[in-house]
């Protein structure tokens, strides 16, 4: 049986998919994203891939340079620092602990932060105005800054670090999940919604939060390469990751008292910290410049 | 301007209720007795111990008991260290001063070197010279501030032996302590050698004030970019095309001021964000600041002085803060609205 009429089915891709569509247009942002992919399966299956311990050193090869230099041993392939330890599997080991727990750091104070944000949003008047002075206050003390106070409060440590880091980027998410709610419950589609008698909850589930998460996904990742650094720089100050635990940090000032014998101990930590900064950075700036075409067009 | 300054005033004055109360808190957070961390008092006898509770009132409740250490604080009383004794206000007044000017010197560097850059990018808009800006910015913003600090030791002090990596000046020069800025200090001082001091401060200064400056100058980067941008889309700047000036007399004359302006309101927020990184760099190149103090009283556990200090440190940034909003509100009659004053 012929048909006369052939209906061509209209697609309304979500916010989300349409940002992903362009997302995927650009290079740059991909390559981003393709070296965010990997450094997450670098962090979940470094105990598999590394080929030695982090912790247990080789007494017989202390201080071996990269495999390049003459030097150098191939079963080493970025030396070893001043107690034999291999720096691949350090550096393997620290892509989890510096990497993996600033993406832990980050989605749990997102839901924190997001949760407490839609919720002071549909509050108002007095209440909503002190959080917003609050908010300020918090806001003008450097993320660095109050997560030392922090673990000054708590004490060093690793998990007193990464309780720190989710503490500091918990407002960063309250302040532009309030502004992006407050910004989307003004126009017209959740005016209909609230027509309908959808109570404000549903209009936040099924209206609201489509609309808004592109928007906190940017933010997400401005606030995880904040994380790297701040996990990065207590660890390097002695705050944070403590000594066998290999976080770039602390191997970077590990390597300190040796740097002028030993360079690669300080040069490799910290490219890693740079590698991952960039290309968070990079996917960071490929979803605001995705958001930025979508706005216009 | 009136109702602009009473705005703001009322806003310090919630903020430094808000940061003492942060810092009273602070004193029930730490472990151990409550009394002792915040006066510092842990080789008290029995009867000093009676009189500084009696001061701190501890027996009243603790609305009475905040008001007690807010009196304390406004008479200059911020308790003694811990871990050496001495007191904490005078030794902060001696170190904030190095941190001011190796943050005010970051800043400017940050500033005359960022917002060129910035201006050169909007130009240039979608050219390969903004690209270049923008992915040299990136890098400059994702670079570990520590790891930057140990490369410039490495390049510049050990490697070529240009600028010395440590201190604020050769122990060999005598510098009274007057002001705490080195440099006004060396040319109050009456030394026949001040010359050279004064070039062997500029010598140390140069290296640490680098590293600062290369994140916030970044930032600097972008947020002229974006205000240029906006500024040559407006239509003053199309008016003054169609009248025929050049494009030189319209960057000059219209465009650099108006975005100029706007970056001027940003430069609280990111002297904030200088003040952190000043603190790791202060370690690195063991200036004597207050970064590296605290830090250092941290690993001590000193938490009088780690309270005082944070207090210190969140009040000096919040002034700041306060003091580019006025000089934004006076040079930009329209940000006086209440549109900025909430």
């Amino acid at each position: 049986m012929a048909r006369d009429k052939i209906y061509m089915e209209e697609i309304f891709p979500s916010p989300f998919m349409q940002l992903w569509q362009i997302f995927r247009k650009t290079p740059v942002a991909m390559t981003g994203f393709s070296c965010f992919i990997f450094l997450i399966i670098l962090a979940i299956f470094a105990p598999i891939l590394a080929p030695y311990s982090p912790v247990d050193g080789q007494l017989n090869m202390l201080l071996l340079p990269p495999a390049w230099h003459e030097d150098g041993n191939v079963s080493f392939l970025l030396g070893t620092d001043e107690l034999g330890r291999d720096m691949l599997s350090r550096l393997m080991y620290g892509t989890s602990l510096t990497f993996g727990m600033s993406f832990i750091v980050v989605i749990l104070s997102l839901v924190i932060g997001v949760v407490i944000g839609s919720l002071s949003a549909l509050t108002s008047g007095l209440k909503s105005s002190f959080l917003n002075h609050f908010l300020d206050v918090i806001l003008s003390i450097p993320s660095l800054l109050l997560a030392i106070i922090i673990v000054a409060i708590l004490g060093p440590g690793i998990s007193n670090t990464v309780w720190a880091v989710v503490i500091v980027l918990i407002p960063q998410f309250i302040h532009i999940t309030r502004y992006a709610v407050k910004e989307e419950s003004r126009k017209d589609y959740v005016l209909a919604s609230r027509l309908d008698g959808a109570s404000p909850f549903r209009v936040l589930y099924y209206s609201i939060f489509p609309n808004i998460v592109d928007r906190i996904m940017g933010q997400a990742t401005l606030a995880q390469s904040a994380a790297i650094l701040d996990i990065a720089t207590l660890g390097f100050l002695g705050l944070g990751a403590q000594i066998p635990l290999p976080e770039w940090g602390a191997i970077l000032a590990n390597g300190l008292d040796l740097f002028y014998i030993a360079p690669w101990t300080v040069y490799l930590p910290g490219l890693a910290i740079l590698f991952a900064v960039v290309a968070t950075n990079l996917v960071g700036e490929g979803i605001r410049h995705a958001l930025k075409l979508r706005k216009d067009r | 301007m009136l109702i602009f300054t009473i705005r703001r005033l009322n806003l310090f004055i919630f903020t430094m209720l808000v940061l003492t109360l942060l810092s009273f808190s602070l004193s029930f957070l730490f472990p151990g007795d409550s009394i002792i961390n915040i006066t510092g008092a842990i080789n008290a006898t029995p009867y000093q111990l009676e009189k500084i509770q009696q001061s701190y009132q501890t027996d009243s409740n603790i609305f009475w008991q905040y008001i007690a250490y807010l009196q304390h604080i406004i008479h200059g009383d911020l308790g003694i260290s811990m871990s050496s004794q001495s007191d904490i206000g005078s030794e902060v007044l001696n170190l904030l001063p190095a941190t001011i000017e190796l943050s005010l010197v970051a800043l400017l560097i940050a500033m005359f070197i960022g917002v060129p850059l910035g201006f050169i990018a909007a130009i240039k808009h979608n050219k390969t010279a903004d690209n270049l800006i923008l992915s040299i910015s990136m890098i400059g913003y994702s670079i570990p501030v520590f790891w930057l600090g140990i490369l410039a030791i490495l390049t510049f002090s050990i490697n070529l032996g240009w600028l010395p990596s440590a201190g604020q000046i050769s122990l060999l020069f005598e510098i009274k302590h007057i002001t705490g800025i080195q440099f006004i200090d060396i040319l109050l001082s009456d030394s026949p050698y001040k010359w050279q001091a004064f070039s062997d401060a500029t010598s140390h200064i140069i290296l640490p004030a680098c590293v600062i400056a290369v994140a916030p100058a970044t930032i600097f980067i972008r947020l002229a970019r974006t205000s240029m941008i906006e500024v040559l889309e407006t239509s003053y700047i199309r008016a003054a095309n169609a009248k025929g000036l050049t494009f030189q007399q319209i960057i000059f004359r219209h465009a650099i001021r108006n975005a100029l302006i706007k970056i001027i309101r940003h430069v609280g927020l990111q002297f904030a964000n200088l003040v952190t990184i000043a603190m790791v760099t202060e370690v690195i190149f063991s200036w004597p600041g207050i970064g590296r103090w605290l830090i250092e009283s941290i690993y001590q556990r000193d938490y009088t002085a780690i309270q005082s200090g944070l207090l210190v440190l969140s009040c000096f940034i919040f002034t700041i803060h306060i003091l580019t909003d006025f000089i934004y509100a006076a040079l930009n009659p329209l940000a006086r609205g209440n549109k900025y004053g909430s």
